[in-house]
């Protein structure tokens, strides 16, 4: 009995590193997206690949596709039979085109009437033929990132193809792809074992392509390579520094995944680690070892593509590079330290920072007043004469030759120059920090002066490039203003930083002058939603829900943390059953008062007792819930709003509010309109989504 | 130990055996192999092309006055263009790392992403760094497009870097050291050049003259161009360009005005390919065979026009 198992490997020149995951991905969902619809999608799919070959195996195929029968439309019965009964032209030539007697036809009720309609049966087609015409189309369909064309017009595909191995159950599924026809043959690594061989099916193939150097599956790879290098690291007395995203590439660019271990001189051991440890990973993709107290030991790990090193070449080689490489570092940091921050500072004029909104040595400037408007805003007092020299010598490292060499360093450079020329820990602890977070694991900066720096110089940029009109789209984000916003949300939020961001970004506008060619008002209504997005995927992250969050932004932010403070109190009390009550009583309130223009209470028109016992009860908390709202305490804000819920009830039960006169309507309309605002002193409850079941369910 | 012309002696003598016209380094300044009429003109249209060569290649800006170890001027480059791309071309490739004297069955031989972009030839192809032991020994690219157009059948372009390849044969530890021939090393015939080349582009290079230069270079294109002149049209532009690189070494050309000159390189470059492409038709792309030039709708005009 078949198993159902085909196995596809297609041979290519190098595919790029950061291709090949997505691309077989892409291969193989296509292909079983493709066999389900036909309802022979196998049991199990398994993936691999290497730089050479994308393999794909699926297995528990079904032999073929299932008969089916498809129903074919005939003429309407009215138009099937003459007067007297006998069949007419049209039935007769139905009948004939579908090689079926008349009197076979069946009569199918429809819409427009009653139809003569003929079953015809389609005998489903086996897997084989089905695969051969499915994986070549979808090979050459997938959407690499970056695409080739070869020899004399071949393509367009990722790289040149060299041969295709396909076979179901060990016979080849034939098809073409880019001229080259599939077949069962392959090769091993290409310089260890290089002949090629036949297989016979998946298991032959697994079993013939280990003993030729190869490991197809990238998790495998992956886990020798880590497991390989903490053992090495900890042989050599340290341990491994991780590098998950490097990892990666370097599982993606072997097909046997060797460990290459070499050393550098000690004298190198003088430059900072981070260079070490940058230079290392950009040049030789390559990951470092630290030693017990935090610093580096002179050694490095990285992939060979290849068991062993016999002759050591691999080795030396290696060694020999990165000793050229740390040299030009030595070098870089040599002349920066000659010639000092202050000199460097000078050349921040002719260093753009954009076309229209000027040098880094303008924007220098602007950070420098911006984040003492910070700093005031904030009451900030001893950290003023900090954050004025931290925002002095923020950008000065765009000069130097190390962050020329090495971009990823900007900020860090500045800050360790920053340490060695003297300056205090506030200092160049700020400049070290300022790109932070600069992804999600990212913390934010270690002090307030560093997260100062990193608001003042975000929401320059920010507030600039929205002057100029330049506000990202889609996918296109040409100056990272998306990443800019979140992390000044999060360096608020996290920073606890009390700031009217909107204050802020008001400032920031008059500092650019008449740079900008929109005005503050104009910025604002563009930055006001983009922040508040960002605002919402952050508080998304923390677990909060859409609606909590919703409310909270529904009625304005004054800063940061205290929306941050409102959105929790929502998320503790809402499940509570008086809450909910409150809640939907708000919902009504919305509703009715929508339109309605503010006015005062007056107590003489109270006219149920429901209504007068609601008064009462609203103004002996009214001022409570204020209390609370400014001591920040909203989960009591809210449970004292919770607490009104019974006599809101009775008053929606008792009274009418949309009574015939006018002003006793108006006054009625008042008061809901007062509670509603006290209500919404934490978040704006109408917001809040209810689960009707539920609702009805707590209502009784 | 291998010596700096044992190595090209040895890549030419293996290319050759493929076939490819051994060319002669251009005589004008160029910044890559790549600007060689016979890479840059030759890649495009339809005609088959082979040819390998050596290319001394200038870069003004990375010129070391000697001191460093690792960084020149003025390198050289091994240059190979194999047009159509064969389908064996990686195969050949690694023949030829086995013809100068490597068994790479002791070595970690790798093909890494990188692609290559010329925006001031309007050219961009796709290939890989060749890492040999964690160095980078050859520039690997299928061309996909030159002078902004597309090119149909593409070529491989295959870049040793002679300098870096010697010196990682040696495991030297400076350019200066390895031997250009048994007993004469590399310094001895280079150092004092470069000393004086970073000397002349970084510090006495005349600014004022260096922009006429341009400017005459860049109208003496056109003038050439629109004679029908492309070979010498193109030389002009090659001159043009060259003497940008010693501006923007001089540290002459400020970001803005630095767009503005690629670009004028880059729209002599377009025009020369386009021109190129005309002149080569109008021969009736005699490099063609008769089926091919068939195919095209091309006839060939009477050669020793």
């Amino acid at each position: 009995m078949p198993k159902g198992e085909y196995l596809l490997e297609v041979r290519s020149e190098e595919i790029p590193a950061r291709m090949l995951e997505p691309g077989v991905k892409e291969l193989a969902t296509r292909v079983f997206e493709e066999l389900m619809a036909r309802g022979i999608g196998p049991r199990e799919v398994e993936t691999g690949y290497t730089p050479r070959r994308l393999v794909m195996i699926l297995s528990g195929l079904p032999e073929r596709e299932a008969d089916r029968e498809e129903q074919v439309m005939g003429p309407p019965v009215r138009a099937a039979f003459a007067a007297d009964g006998a069949p007419t032209p049209a039935l007769l030539g139905f009948a004939k085109r579908t090689g079926l007697e008349p009197d076979q036809l069946a009569r199918v009720k429809t819409d427009k009437g009653e139809y003569l309609a003929a079953t015809k049966k389609i005998e489903g087609r086996a897997t084989r033929e089905v695969l051969g015409e499915i994986v070549p189309r979808v090979l050459a369909g997938i959407s690499w990132a970056k695409m080739m064309r070869w020899g004399s017009g071949e393509g367009p595909w990722v790289r040149p193809v060299h041969g295709v191995v396909s076979l179901l159950d060990g016979e080849i599924v034939p098809f073409d792809l880019f001229g080259i026809a599939a077949g069962a043959e392959t090769e091993g690594h290409p310089t260890l074992s290089p002949e090629p061989f036949r297989v016979a099916d998946v298991a032959d193939y697994k079993r013939l392509l280990a003993e030729r150097n190869v490991e197809v599956r990238p998790a495998e790879r992956r886990r020798v390579l880590h497991d390989t290098m903490r053992s090495r690291a900890e042989a050599l007395g340290g341990t491994l520094v991780d590098d998950p995203a490097l990892l990666d590439k370097l599982t993606a660019i072997c097909e046997i995944p060797g460990v290459m271990e070499g050393r550098f001189g000690d004298a190198f051991l003088e430059l900072p680690a981070e260079v070490l440890s940058t230079s290392l990973r950009d040049h030789q993709s390559a990951l470092t070892v630290a030693d017990a107290e935090g610093g580096l030991l002179p050694c490095f790990l990285t992939v060979m593509d290849r068991p062993d090193d016999p002759a050591g070449r691999a080795r030396s080689g290696n060694e020999w590079v990165v000793a050229a490489r740390l040299a030009d570092a030595r070098f870089f940091y040599g002349e920066d330290r000659k010639a000092g921050l202050a000199h460097r500072a000078e050349q921040l004029q002719r260093l753009n920072f954009q076309e229209k909104l000027g040098s880094y040595a303008i924007k220098t400037e602007r950070i420098v007043a911006l984040s003492a408007f910070l700093c005031d805003q904030l009451g900030l007092k001893a950290e003023r004469l900090h954050a004025a020299e931290a925002a002095r010598l923020l950008k000065v490292d765009l000069a130097t030759e190390m962050v020329k060499e090495f971009t990823s360093l900007q900020g860090v450079m500045g800050g360790i120059y920053a340490r060695e020329e003297g300056h205090s820990e506030d200092v160049w602890q700020a400049v070290y920090d300022q790109y932070l977070p600069a992804s999600a694991d990212d913390p934010i900066p270690r002090g307030k002066v560093g997260q100062i720096m990193g608001l003042a110089d975000r929401m320059d940029t920010l507030v600039g490039i929205f002057g100029l009109g330049l506000i990202p789209t889609g996918s296109k984000d040409p100056f990272g203003l998306r990443r800019a916003a979140q992390a000044v949300v999060r360096i608020a939020l996290e920073g606890g930083l009390p700031l009217d961001l909107e204050a802020v970004a008001t400032e920031a506008a008059r500092l650019y002058g008449d740079r900008l060619t929109r005005s503050a008002e104009k910025i604002l209504d563009d930055l006001r939603p983009f922040l508040y997005d960002r605002i919402r995927y952050i508080l998304g992250l923390e677990g909060f829900a859409y609606d909590e969050i919703e409310a909270g932004l529904a009625v304005g932010v004054a800063n940061l943390p205290d929306l941050r403070a409102r959105v929790d109190a929502l998320h503790k009390v809402r499940e509570e059953a008086a809450f909910l009550s409150v809640v939907l009583a708000a919902k009504r309130i919305a509703n009715i008062v929508k339109d309605a223009a503010e006015q005062p209470i007056d107590e003489s028109l109270f006219v149920e007792p429901a209504e007068k016992d609601l008064a009462a009860a609203f103004e002996g908390l009214r001022a409570e819930v204020e209390e609370a709202a400014s001591a920040g305490d909203y989960e009591r804000c809210l449970r004292l709003i919770a607490g009104l819920a019974p006599v809101l009830d009775r008053f929606f039960v008792e009274v009418l509010v949309m009574a015939e006169d006018e002003n006793v309507r108006r006054n009625r309309l008042a008061l809901l309109q007062a509670i509603g605002k006290t209500a919404s002193r934490t978040a704006k409850l109408s917001e809040v989504v209810v689960d009707k079941a539920e609702a009805r369910a707590k209502a009784g | 130990m291998q010596t700096f012309q044992e190595l090209i002696l040895k890549l030419q003598e293996f290319w050759a055996r493929e076939g490819c016209v051994l060319q002669q380094p251009l005589d004008l300044e160029v910044g890559a192999g790549t600007m060689h009429p016979d890479t840059f003109l030759r890649v495009l249209g339809p005609e088959p092309w082979r040819v390998a060569y050596v290319q001394p290649s200038r870069r003004p800006a990375d010129g070391r006055y000697g001191d460093n170890p690792f960084r020149l001027g003025k390198h050289h480059q091994f240059q190979v263009i194999l047009k159509p791309s064969p389908l064996d071309v990686q195969r050949l490739y690694v023949k030829s790392l086995e013809a100068i004297g490597l068994d790479l069955t002791k070595h970690d031989l790798r093909f890494e992403e990188d692609n290559w972009e010329a925006p001031t030839l309007g050219a961009w192809g796709v290939g890989w760094q060749v890492m040999l032991d964690g160095m980078e020994i050859t520039q690997f690219t299928y061309f996909q497009q030159a002078g902004g157009l597309e090119l149909k059948p593409i070529s491989a372009e295959i870049t040793y870097g002679l300098e870096r390849l010697t010196m990682f044969l040696s495991l030297s530890q400076s350019i200066y050291d390895i031997e250009w021939v048994e007993g004469i090393p590399y310094g001895q015939v280079r150092k004092q050049e470069e000393y004086e080349l970073s000397k002349y582009y970084f510090e006495l290079a005349d600014v004022t003259f260096l922009q006429s230069q341009f400017d005459g270079w860049e109208a003496e294109a056109r003038r050439c161009l629109e004679a029908g002149l492309v070979l010498p049209g193109y030389e002009c532009a090659l001159k043009c360009s060259h003497s940008f690189n010693v501006l923007d070494a001089r540290g002459a050309v400020s970001v803005t005005e630095r767009v503005g000159l690629m670009k004028r390189v880059r729209d002599l470059a377009v025009g020369c390919a386009k021109a190129y492409v005309e002149s080569r038709e109008k021969q009736g792309f005699p490099l063609l065979t008769a089926e091919a030039r068939e195919a095209l709708g091309v006839s060939v005009e009477v050669a020793s026009a």
